[in-house]
């Protein structure tokens, strides 16, 4: 059995180790608040973009050919961007992504379709580059608070290797948020840019109030179709914003429970060994009485 | 007499960053310089990274460096929605200019008439336009 030190130095090491796992609990949970009035910040800002593409695309008569928005008739390379986190730490967080990008290049290899690799975050940088992948482009340093310009500069890397021809189509995986306790794998296509994102999916009642006053009447600097011409890629640069922002609030959740998770584990093993410890206490005490006992006795 | 105020808005991905009633907006769309009062007629234009100033009235002015946006004027109301709003005083001019060099470089290594490459000067623009308005502080 051990001795009566050795229980004791590794019950304060295990408490040690609880302190900082509930202290990144913590830090966690605060990140995590900021993350969520990030994403709903977002919203109003995404919501008028829709408004004045709709208003625009109106007046233009039609949505012009983008190239973003012309689909490939054949499909050769497909670009899988992995939206992971820049630490680890966070439980199944940065693994699912990984795996679910890794499983669909398998089906993509199948179907006689080569992939190209990006990567947001230094953990599907790093791992991709493990796994012998190329990256033909990694973003990293900034999952923590994601800005809008790392969006924009994802975006406008993507767009530019899908117009330049270098892939035929775009694919997101990221961790979408749905609760502090629960981030589901999404897989979104990028790119081609959806014509009916962009147009048909009228939202809810704000749609009433904003129209109404004289379109007609209003003045256009410079026409609209160039507006448009604008306005397009920024949906490319909002959609990769939100999944950068729900991955780090995912992230944050998912870091979250882990550390709840190591923290209460420590808990249990500090249980275990503190039996432990009084055991050896006991065995010893019992072993030395006993010495004492047939110490006397001798003397008899 | 005083001019009269009206209610204008600046929304940027990150949030709304002002939501007040003011004299006059001057700003610079791709067509031109635009200073826009209250009354304004109805106008859908589109925004190049500049100085946004706006007159708050009693000869005080805010002023921001704007990246690429729009702006909606509908009502009397004027709604801004741009990619960057941030207080000229809280530019930093040596970080401008490095990741301005930064980009330079970058562009320099590719191949002309790219789509890469376009971006690549959109961003130097957008960044030398920053770099004035901190110039200017």
């Amino acid at each position: 059995m051990a001795s009566q030190r050795d229980v004791k130095q590794r019950v304060e090491s295990v408490r040690n180790i609880q302190k900082i796992t509930s202290a990144m609990e913590m830090v966690a949970a605060a990140r995590l608040r900021r993350a969520e009035t990030r994403i709903a910040s977002l919203r109003p800002y995404a919501g008028a973009i829709r408004r004045m593409t709709r208003q625009a695309a109106a007046a233009a008569g039609s949505v012009p050919n983008f190239p973003i928005l012309e689909e490939r008739a054949e499909v050769k390379t497909v670009g899988i961007l992995l939206v992971t986190g820049d630490r680890g730490l966070a439980g199944a967080f940065n693994s699912q992504i990984i795996r679910a990008g890794i499983r669909a290049e398998a089906e993509h290899a199948e179907a006689g379709r080569q992939v190209r690799w990006y990567a947001s975050g230094r953990r599907g940088v790093s791992s991709l580059t493990f796994r012998g992948k190329e990256l033909a482009g990694s973003f990293a340093g900034f999952t923590d608070r994601p800005a809008y310009g790392d969006a924009r500069t994802i975006a406008e890397r993507l767009m530019a290797d899908y117009i330049d021809g270098h892939v035929d189509e775009v694919q997101v995986f990221y961790n979408g948020y749905v609760s502090a306790l629960t981030q589901v794998v999404r897989a979104e296509t990028l790119l081609p840019l959806q014509r009916a994102s962009v147009l048909e999916e009228v939202p809810e009642a704000e749609e009433e109030t904003e129209t109404g006053a004289g379109h007609a009447l209003t003045e256009y600097e410079p026409d609209p179709d160039v507006i448009l011409h604008r306005l397009i890629p920024d949906y490319v640069e909002i959609s990769i914003f939100r999944s950068l922002l729900e991955s780090t609030a995912s992230e944050h959740g998912a870091r979250m429970t882990a550390m709840r998770n190591a923290s209460e584990n420590a808990s249990d093993v500090i249980e275990d060994l503190t039996l432990e410890m009084n055991r050896a206490r006991q065995a010893e005490i019992t072993q030395e009485i006993m010495e004492v006992v047939a110490g006397s006795e001798a003397l008899v | 007499m005083a001019k009269t105020l009206f209610q204008v808005e600046i929304l940027t991905p990150e949030g709304k960053v002002f939501d007040d009633e003011v004299e006059m907006v001057s700003t610079r769309t791709s067509v031109g310089s635009i200073g826009v009062l209250a009354n304004h007629t109805p106008l859908l234009a589109m925004l190049d990274a500049c100085e946004l100033r706006l007159h708050k009235g009693d000869g005080e002015i805010l002023r921001f460096a704007q990246g690429e946006g729009y702006m909606q004027i509908g009502d009397n109301k004027a709604m801004i929605l741009i990619e960057d709003a941030i207080p000229a005083a809280d530019l930093d001019a040596d970080d401008l200019e490095a990741r301005i060099a930064e980009r330079k470089s970058e562009l320099e290594a590719m191949d002309a008439d790219t789509e890469g490459a376009r971006s690549a000067e959109r961003d130097i623009t957008r960044l030398e336009a920053f770099l004035s308005v901190a110039a200017s502080n």
